[in-house]
C-alpha cells in the first residue's frame, strides 16, 4: 500500500488543505475513508463561507447570460422505489392539474412564478356532501367566517356578492391559516406566508412560493351558506 | 497541484456544453412531471435552496474544504446551464443529487484512482427530503457526526482517543502525544493503526 501517500493525505485534510493526489490502491480506501469520515465529523466545520457561496453565484450568473436554450434532462424514472419516491407519488393526481399549465414554463426566466395559472385547484372529495358553514344572515357582504368540518378546515367569504371558499391550511407545510380581518387576508403563523382571501398567494419568505389556497365549492340555499366537502368528522 | 477552482469550474463549463465531460444523467424519461407543489422560479432560487446542501453533502465525502468548495461549483455549473423547463423542487433536488454523485466520482477517479466515498440512496434521503421541515442544516453533517461516533464507540480506548484529539479536537500530533503521554513517534504509529481499525470497522457497518 502508498504509506506516504496515505500519510500525506491524512495531514492534508487534519490541516484543512486540498489532499494531494497519488495513485492509492484498494488496501488505502478504507483507512481513506474513515479519515474523512472523521474529519467530516469535525464541529463547525461542514457550512459553506459567505464569500464561496456569493463568488460561486457570480460565476453562475455570467454562465446563465450566455445560455442556450436546452430542455431539462430529468433524473431517471422516479419509480425505483424509494420510500420518498412512494410518499411523493400520492400527490401525483394532486400535482397533475397544475402541471400542464406550467410545463412551458422556463426556470431560467424572470417571470415571476406565484400566480401560475390555472395552478389554483379544487378540492373535490370522491365522497362529498354539502355541509353548512354559515348562516346567509351572518355572512353579509365584504363578511369572512372560519369553518372547521372535521375533515376540512377552511373560510368563506362574500366579496362583491360573490362566496368563495378556501382551504384553510398553509400550502407549505400545513399549519393552520389565521384569518386577518383588518388587513382581510389569511396569515400563516409558521412562515410569515399570507394569501388573499380568494387563496392567492399575497406574500411569503420562502424560496419557493407556495401554491395557492385550494377552493370549495359553494352554493348558498335556504338561507344557509354550505360547502362541498367530505362527510365527518373523522374521529 | 496546480488544481484551481476556477480551472476546474471552466472545465465543467465546457463540458456542460457539449453533453460530455460533465456526464449529467440522460433524458431517458420527458414525459414524466411527478410530485412536489412546489416550483422554483428561478435558477437562483434553485441556487440559494441548493448550495448549502450540495456544499455538506460533498463536505461529507470529502472532508476538505477546497475540494468541497470545487465539487459544489462543479455541480451547479454542470446542472443550472441545461436548467430549464418546469420542474418540482423534488425533480431539481433529484437532479442535483445525481449530478453530484457524477461528480463526486470523478473527483476521486482523477485524484486517487480509487473510488474513496460515493454518494448513497440514503444521502439523495437528505438531500431531497420528502418534507421541507428537514433544515439544510441537518445534511450531511448530522449522518458524519453519527457513523463517526458509532465507529468511535467501537473502538479500544487508545485509539479511540487518538482519533478524537486529532480528528474531532484539532490537536496537534505533538499535543495529542503529550495528551496521551506517550512519544510523538508513538502517536504517530497508534493514529495509523487506529485508522486501520477504523476502516475495518466502516467496512463492517457497511
Amino acid at each position: 500500500m502508498s504509506a506516504r501517500g496515505v500519510r500525506r493525505f491524512v495531514a492534508d485534510l487534519l490541516a484543512g488543505r486540498r489532499p494531494r493526489s497519488f495513485r492509492a490502491d484498494d488496501t488505502d480506501v478504507g483507512p481513506l475513508r474513515a479519515a474523512i469520515t472523521l474529519r467530516a465529523a469535525r464541529p463547525g466545520s461542514t457550512a459553506p463561507g459567505d464569500e464561496f457561496v456569493t463568488d460561486l453565484h457570480r460565476r453562475l450568473a455570467a454562465a446563465q447570460t450566455d445560455q442556450d436554450v436546452q430542455p431539462l434532462p430529468l433524473p431517471r424514472p422516479v419509480v425505483d422505489g424509494t420510500r420518498r419516491r412512494l410518499v411523493a407519488a400520492t400527490s401525483i393526481a394532486a400535482a397533475a392539474a397544475a402541471v400542464g399549465a406550467v410545463a412551458d414554463h422556463a426556470l431560467t426566466s424572470r417571470s415571476p412564478a406565484p400566480s401560475r395559472p390555472g395552478g389554483q385547484q379544487t378540492l373535490l372529495p370522491n365522497t362529498g356532501e354539502w355541509r353548512t358553514v354559515s348562516t346567509s344572515a351572518d355572512l353579509a357582504e365584504g363578511g369572512v367566517r372560519g369553518f372547521d368540518l372535521g375533515t376540512v378546515v377552511g373560510f368563506v367569504a362574500r366579496t362583491g356578492g360573490a362566496l368563495r371558499a378556501v382551504s384553510g391550511v398553509c400550502t407549505h407545510l400545513g399549519c393552520r391559516l389565521a384569518l386577518n380581518a383588518p388587513a382581510r387576508r389569511l396569515d400563516c403563523p409558521c412562515h410569515t406566508t399570507s394569501f388573499a382571501l380568494n387563496g392567492e398567494l399575497l406574500r411569503y419568505q420562502l424560496a419557493v412560493p407556495p401554491p395557492a389556497l385550494p377552493q370549495l365549492e359553494v352554493r348558498e340555499t335556504q338561507g344557509v351558506v354550505q360547502v362541498y366537502a367530505p362527510p365527518g368528522p373523522v374521529v | 497541484m496546480g488544481r484551481t477552482g476556477r480551472g476546474r469550474a471552466a472545465a465543467a463549463r465546457a463540458g456542460a456544453g457539449t453533453g460530455g465531460g460533465a456526464d449529467v444523467p440522460a433524458a431517458d424519461a420527458p414525459q414524466l412531471r411527478v410530485v412536489s407543489g412546489e416550483f422554483y422560479p428561478d435558477w437562483e432560487a434553485v441556487y440559494r435552496d441548493n448550495v448549502d446542501r450540495v456544499y455538506r453533502l460533498m463536505f461529507a465525502k470529502v472532508g476538505n474544504r477546497p475540494d468541497a468548495e470545487d465539487l459544489t461549483a462543479e455541480v451547479f455549473l454542470a446542472a443550472l446551464r441545461p436548467l430549464r423547463v418546469s420542474a418540482s423542487a423534488a425533480e431539481v433536488r433529484a437532479y442535483l443529487f445525481a449530478t453530484a454523485r457524477t461528480v463526486l466520482a470523478g473527483h476521486w477517479r482523477r485524484t486517487l484512482g480509487r473510488e474513496i466515498t460515493r454518494l448513497t440512496d440514503d444521502d439523495e434521503l437528505e438531500l431531497v427530503p420528502a418534507d421541507d421541515a428537514v433544515s439544510s442544516a441537518a445534511v450531511g453533517s448530522s449522518a458524519a457526526v453519527g457513523r463517526a461516533a458509532a465507529i468511535l464507540a467501537e473502538l479500544p480506548e487508545l485509539y479511540r482517543r487518538i482519533l478524537e484529539l486529532r480528528f474531532l479536537d484539532s490537536c496537534s500530533v505533538r499535543e495529542a502525544a503529550a495528551a496521551l503521554g506517550v512519544s510523538v513517534a508513538y502517536a504517530k504509529v497508534l493514529q495509523h493503526r487506529a485508522l486501520r481499525r477504523a476502516a475495518q470497522l466502516l467496512e463492517v457497518n457497511r
